[in-house]
């Protein structure tokens, strides 16, 4: 028997050969890869700047000047950057968090039960089917410039992602498994939480990261036009003033944002959750292919362009 | 010990023109200590037969009974995959399946048998960190590790290589001699069956049982040994009278 054991190959990474000298090699690290972008981008953008093409092009330092004024709270708008941010979050985690709540509800009738399946299925195709610039407007003027239509549009726009996702799991549990379980007469409660919720957990995590980033986008749009107040509205203030410098600058607050709550949130979840999964990255595989599933469910007929464009806006 | 009783057992699935006879007819008895093959062409209802057994399915018709010394008999399943939770470590693997996983014996036990297939170190690995070969040796300590008065196997070798499978079926037969437990074993190689088996039962398409052999020879058998390769031919005979070879 341990003739077997010696038999097996160890796993281990395979040794990474670096024949690759000089420039090649550096640009291969990927650190310096990874810098690379950021710094091409700068560059470009200067080179564009210095063709002076149009008066209002935000030149970088005064992009850079905007928002380091904003870090110490010194700005023009009536909100400074940091109540702004905090209200738009406090806005996003309260329809994140119903949207996943009620999401996961629905998602596991409908992945159960042909019936409710039935019931729901066309009401999540029509809030998908409609765009987010609808929602705004629409709930702007029926709840006015408050919490609930920017909150509103939040849920809206993320919770089919969650239940689309939530369904999959459920029509995808390992039968195997349970067939297993069952053989050895396994009690309901210990496959439910060794079992189950384990191998909803992929789709789980996949609903919040589409439900986040979705009702995330829903929510600015619907902050400009059904709200007086947030990261929307702000944007919306400074295009009014005519300074392209702060929408650049404000927008850039938003992608540090989500780069920050992606590698240290989302990223810091997966691996502790992930961490029996022997190739990293599968959840990328698991939100395709329920997104590429979810797309022809929604267009049989293949005119499939609709949804995607609501998909990437 | 163990007494398995199988009376007009019938399984059919689907209806109407999908429909499928899986099992006809089956009565067997089957008690003791005896390791017992079943050998048939695909798709002649072997697992399906298990599955019934083990509770998984339920039959059309017919009854089957299982009991130890009077009381129902507790049963453990070899997969033809390992079907461990890839989420779970291979101890936490083992304990999800015993009766009462928290009691202190409950991890000895699990540690004894994981050492028996030789894994007693991997314990807090993940499935997916171990081989194939390796994964199934965990799914066969799970079975034995709730120490079943049944044991039910479904080809659990067939995916191996021919020296793991090898080495595993020794470690098989050393246990169930060991132990004393009654196993049904489904395979699809003969020689296997012969070199394990005190009884094989020979299936045919649409799940008729055909032939029921008693192999009465001493363990250990060498393949390599005349008579087990006598044996062997004899059943393959069968196979061939039956014309089951070509499927
Ligand atoms: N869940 C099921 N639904 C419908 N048909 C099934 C189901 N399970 C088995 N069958 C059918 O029943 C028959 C017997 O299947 P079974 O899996 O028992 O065969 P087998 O002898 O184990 O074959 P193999 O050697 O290929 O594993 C096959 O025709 C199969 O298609
Ligand atoms: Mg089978």
């Amino acid at each position: 028997m341990t003739a077997v054991t010696e038999q097996v190959p160890k796993q281990q990474p395979p040794v990474k050969k670096d024949d690759d000298t000089g420039l090649v090699a550096f640009i291969k690290k990927p650190i310096v890869a990874r810098l690379l972008f950021p710094t091409l981008f700068i560059a470009l953008w200067l080179f564009v700047d210095g063709l002076e093409i149009s008066k209002v092009f935000p030149a970088p330092d005064r992009v850079a000047q905007f928002m380091w004024d904003e870090l110490r709270l010194e700005t023009l708008a009536r909100t400074n950057l940091y109540e702004t941010l905090g209200l738009s979050l406090v806005r996003l985690f309260s329809g994140f968090a119903v949207s996943m709540v009620v999401g996961t509800a629905i998602g596991l009738g409908m992945g159960l039960s042909k019936s409710v399946d039935a019931f729901f299925h066309d009401w999540v195709m029509a809030i998908l089917a409609m765009p987010a610039l609808v929602w705004a407007l629409f709930l702007g003027l029926v709840f006015g410039f408050g919490h609930t239509g920017p909150v509103l549009a939040t849920i809206l726009a993320g919770i089919p992602f969650v239940i689309i996702n939530v369904r999959e799991g459920v029509r995808n549990t390992p039968r195997d498994l349970f067939d297993m379980a069952s053989a050895f007469g396994v009690p309901q409660n210990r496959m439910t939480r060794h079992l189950l919720i384990p191998s909803l957990m992929p789709f789980m995590f996949a609903a919040a990261r589409y439900g986040f980033s979705v009702g995330w986008k829903g929510l600015v749009l619907a902050e400009v036009f059904a709200s007086d107040r947030g990261m929307g509205w702000m944007i919306k203030f400074w295009y009014d003033a005519h300074r392209s410098f702060a929408v650049v600058g404000y927008a850039f607050f938003f992608v540090v944002f989500a780069f920050f709550l992606e590698k240290f949130v989302f990223d810091k979840i997966y691996e502790r959750t992930f961490r029996w999964r022997p190739s990293a990255g599968a959840i990328e595989l698991v939100e395709e292919e329920v997104e590429e599933h979810f797309i022809d469910a929604l267009d049989p007929e293949g005119a499939s362009t609709l949804p995607k464009q609501i998909r990437e806006d | 010990m163990a007494h398995i009783k199988i009376a007009n057992l019938r399984k059919e699935f689907g209806v109407g023109d999908d429909k499928v006879v899986a099992l006809q007819n089956v009565n067997l008895d089957i008690e003791g200590h005896v390791f017992v093959s079943i050998v048939g062409p695909s798709g002649c209802g072997k697992s399906t037969l298990l599955n019934i057994l083990s509770g998984i399915e339920t039959p059309s018709s017919g009854t089957v009974d299982i009991t130890q010394d009077r009381h129902d008999a507790n049963p453990g399943y070899v997969f033809q995959a390992a079907r461990l939770l890839p989420w779970r470590s291979v101890m936490d693997n083992l304990l999800f399946v015993q009766p009462d996983p928290d009691a202190p014996e409950a991890r000895e036990r699990c540690q004894r048998y994981l050492d028996m297939v030789h894994l007693g170190d991997k314990g807090d690995k993940f499935p997916g960190e171990l081989s194939g070969g390796m994964q199934q040796r965990v799914g066969i300590a799970r079975a034995f590790a709730v120490e079943p008065d049944v044991l039910f196997m479904d080809e659990p070798f067939s995916h191996l290589d021919a020296i793991t499978a090898r080495s595993l079926r020794r470690e098989l037969h050393d246990m169930w001699q060991a132990t004393g437990k009654t196993i049904l074993f489904v395979t699809h190689d003969v020689g296997e069956a012969v070199e394990l088996s005190s009884r094989i039962l020979v299936f045919a398409k649409g799940g008729r049982l055909e032939d029921d052999i008693t192999v009465d020879m001493p363990f250990p058998r060498d393949a390599a040994d005349e008579n087990v390769a006598v044996a062997k031919a004899h059943v393959l005979k069968k196979f061939e009278d039956l014309d089951l070879v070509a499927t």
